[in-house]
């Protein structure tokens, strides 16, 4: 005991936590993952690499059993974290203390583990009906289908989504794989419950006639777009970028002076928009032209910036310049253009229904990238669905 | 195989091995910690340690119906593939095998890992990292021939396929000043075998992890720490193939094969926080298409340079 | 001491050195197997995941199969350059020409490209 004891609190001083986003709480979500990055707690992508679950909001019941699958395959010491929407930072902070003296418990998490149903295997539950044969372990073998070119090749049907890192809180893409292409793709949005569209708020507070300086609502587009950007450079497997993303996000958001954001923004858009490496490999792929836009009713940086995903990503720096520049700006807002289009039009609605055409034929990656430069805000249709007037109860 | 193998280096090429291999995982920490803004990236050093420990103390994790042998082999043969492929390698002078053919034998090693990667992502009966296995292979099949021609064109300089015969050659010059081409290809196949940073596609974040995305506990560990042994194995052979191998003043030769081995491993580390994935459906073209014509150039030129 | 012996002691230790992880592990790992499904990011799988792979770079792993062989030819190729001369060099850059015709040849029928 008393070597795995001290190799345990070895190892819970620096977790890595994998974070499950819940659509409606985006807030909760920027506020942990800036306090895992203080931390200096790097992020895990699969459950077979963490320890520490970290749930951002109350979760449906859809979602809440996507998350129970996830923490089902998580081998212990293991501990979960559950923040609800509109938890401050310092309780976050708290909670994550309290995880990790739980994940150096290795007593307790002993007897954790002694409760856990002992089963050798894995079984899929019930939701397949029929065991047959040559449905070894009681799953059945890939099934065929033609492919593009008419030959008869085995088919994966692979859930992507929703506790997946880089990716739209509450969304699942169910992909049709042959090899890594994408045969065809079935969107689905898991877990609406209630919340709060984080990035539209200052456009829904100025209809509601609340003051809103057109300053606070540059801030916030800009975070929003620095979020997409910073998701997007994480699928390209350009983690450091991404990290900057991210760190400038924060500050945009933490109501740093203009003059200092400008200044580290500046270089990191230089930085990305330069990088030729960059552009090859996002380029002539996931093409929204004018029949996209008009077919899908596509609005916001989609609409305005058509063509590859680079041109996406292009069209976000620009505007988060554009959005940094006038963070100052002390008059009152107008308009409801948010940062994904109209806000109370939903946006992301269209941008969810133009993905199956859009990944169709496209490689494993190339898919990623494609949902990841349209970045559907799921908040948008949860709070729609839920109150249209009430942005910040 | 003739010479007799001097005792010390059987001793210290393992502590070597090891000592580099987490000293190339902390300096990763640390560079990654530095990309998140940390105010004591220093405290990162001790990050690889904390999750070697937890490797050791996590629950055991079997996947749906796996080919755990499959998983095993593929596991395993990381460590053992860099290891074999150390044991060429001088130290200074000194390798623990004086292979006349030994640049063959370090090649024939290092293709082991296309096996190694592929296996792991297929054993574990999961489809990100069945797509992450076959990802490996793409890739290899994009700079194994670059990789191949840059290990003969520095044999041709020298005449030889012994590693230390090789570096004996670079006496007046070393080879990355004549033959600078067939050095930036190396290192570029050095990143894609230890499937590192920009290469590092068939473990990308996209699919969560990819081939090794379900190993947890032991697998993890020794699939981690042979992919980092992988990478010091990499830059060791560079040291003797083009930066003259143990040759430099004052200094004792082991300590100038260290020093240089570091220097390269640092800038492979580096280069993970510095360029991004490459995909290879983007990059086989190029690899064909500019990487092979540029290599055969650059054979030529060192072909006709060493007729009598 | 031997070279050979020297290999069989290194590999030995490193094989001491793995069975200690996993032998550790068992004697300090929390009790117990989780058995999981593979992670779909909180999925369930609608069939395993082994199956036959639709890899379709295939085109290009005949053209390296092509290119490998000979390949092999250049390490016994490279030792013999400088005693047998320009004939080698001539011989074996003609051949690597022609090889390389047949790669522009596939490059242009679109064999290199599959996205």
């Amino acid at each position: 005991m008393g070597l795995s004891a001290r190799l345990a609190r070895c190892a819970a001083g620096r977790p890595r936590p994998l974070i499950a986003a819940v659509p409606g709480a985006t807030g909760v979500r920027l506020a942990a993952e800036a306090e895992v990055r203080r931390r200096g707690w790097r992020p895990a992508s699969s459950p077979g690499e963490t320890g520490l679950l970290l749930i951002c909001g109350e979760p449906g019941a859809a979602l809440d059993e996507a998350i129970e699958t996830v923490w089902w395959a998580m081998p212990g010491p293991r501990a979960q974290v559950r923040v609800d929407a509109a938890a401050a930072s310092a309780e976050i902070a708290e909670a994550l203390d309290r995880a990790v003296i739980g994940l150096a418990d290795v007593a307790a998490q002993r007897v954790a583990a002694g409760t856990r149903p002992a089963m050798g295997g894995w079984s899929p539950p019930a939701r397949h009906e029929e065991h047959h044969m040559g449905a070894p372990a009681g799953l059945a073998m890939a099934d065929r289908a033609a492919d593009r070119d008419g030959l008869t090749l085995d088919v994966l049907r692979v859930p992507l989504g929703p506790v997946l890192a880089d990716w739209p809180a509450g969304l699942q893409v169910v992909m049709t794989l042959q090899g890594d292409v994408v045969q065809g793709a079935e969107v689905e949005v898991v877990g609406t419950g209630e919340g709060v569209a984080f990035w539209d708020e200052p456009w829904l507070a100025a209809r509601e006639g609340r003051t809103v300086t057109s300053g606070a609502a540059a801030r916030r587009l800009a975070a929003a777009h620095l979020d997409s950007v910073g998701r997007l450079l994480g699928v390209a497997g350009w983690p450091s970028a991404a990290a900057r993303a991210g760190r400038l996000r924060d500050d945009v958001l933490a109501g740093r002076p203009a003059a200092r954001v400008t200044a580290s923004y500046g270089a990191f858009a230089r930085r990305i928009g330069r990088s030729r490496l960059l552009r090859w490999m996002i380029r002539d792929f996931g093409v929204i032209d004018d029949a996209v836009v008009d077919r899908f009713d596509l609005t916001g940086p989609a609409a305005r910036h058509p063509g590859d995903v680079a041109a996406r990503l292009a069209g976000w720096l620009a505007e988060t310049t554009a959005a940094i520049a006038a963070v100052d700006d002390e008059t009152a807002l107008a308009g409801d253009e948010g940062p994904r289009g109209p806000v109370t039009r939903a946006p992301s609605a269209g941008l969810i229904a133009a993905l199956p055409a859009l990944l169709e034929g496209a490689e494993f990656s190339a898919a990623r990238l494609i949902i990841a430069s349209l970045d559907p805000d799921v908040d948008q249709l949860v709070a729609a669905a839920v109150s249209p007037e009430a942005p910040d109860a | 195989m003739r010479e007799a193998t001097a005792v010390w280096t059987v001793v210290a090429l393992p502590i070597l091995l090891a000592g580099l291999a987490f000293a190339a995982a902390a300096f990763n920490s640390v560079l990654r910690a530095v990309g998140a803004g940390h105010p004591e990236p220093a405290r990162a050093l001790t990050d690889p340690l904390r999750e070697a420990a937890r490797s050791l103390i996590v629950q055991r994790r079997g996947t749906l119906a796996p080919d755990r042998l499959l998983t095993r082999i593929g596991v395993i043969s990381l460590p053992v593939a860099a290891l074999l492929a150390a044991v060429v390698v001088p130290i200074g002078t000194e390798p623990v095998a004086r292979l006349r053919i030994g640049v063959v034998w370090f090649n024939a090693m290092e293709v082991a890992v296309w096996g190694a990667v592929w296996l792991t992502g297929w054993g574990v009966n999961s489809a990100y990292a069945l797509i992450g296995g076959y990802r490996f292979i793409a890739q290899g099949l994009a700079y194994e021939l670059p990789h191949m021609f840059a290990l003969i064109t520095a044999a041709l300089g020298a005449g030889s396929l012994d590693l230390t015969k090789v570096a004996a050659a670079q006496d007046g010059l070393w080879f990355v000043v004549w033959m600078p081409v067939a050095f930036v290809v190396y290192l570029f196949s050095a990143l894609a075998m230890a499937f590192w940073g920009p290469l590092g596609h068939p473990v990308a974040g996209d699919l969560a992890g990819g081939a090794a995305v379900e190993l947890s506990g032991p697998d993890r560990l020794v699939f981690l720490a042979g992919r980092y042994m992988l990478l010091v194995v990499a830059a060791a052979v560079a040291v003797p193939l083009f930066l003259g191998g143990g040759a430099g003043p004052l200094l004792p030769a082991w300590t100038w094969s260290l020093v240089k081995t570091c220097a390269v491993l640092a800038a492979l580390v580096w280069a993970r926080h510095r360029l991004l994935v490459l995909r290879m459906d983007r990059f086989m073209e190029l690899s064909w298409m500019v990487l092979i014509p540029a290599m055969l150039l650059q054979a030529l030129v060192v072909a006709i340079v060493v007729l009598p | 001491m031997q070279p050979y012996l020297a290999v069989l002691i290194l590999l030995g230790s490193l094989g001491i050195a793995i069975a200690a992880v996993y032998i550790l592990s068992r004697l300090l790992a929390v009790p117990g197997v989780v058995g999981v499904g593979p992670f779909l990011s909180g999925g369930l799988p609608s069939e395993h995941a082994v199956s036959r792979f639709h890899v379709r770079w295939y085109a290009v792993t005949m053209v390296f199969l092509a290119f490998d062989m000979e390949m092999v030819f250049m390490y016994p190729w490279a030792l013999v350059v400088a005693s047998i001369g320009v004939k080698a060099v001539v011989e074996m850059f003609l051949f690597l020409g022609l090889l390389m015709v047949g790669v522009v040849y596939a490059w242009r029928e679109g064999a290199l490209r599959w996205a």
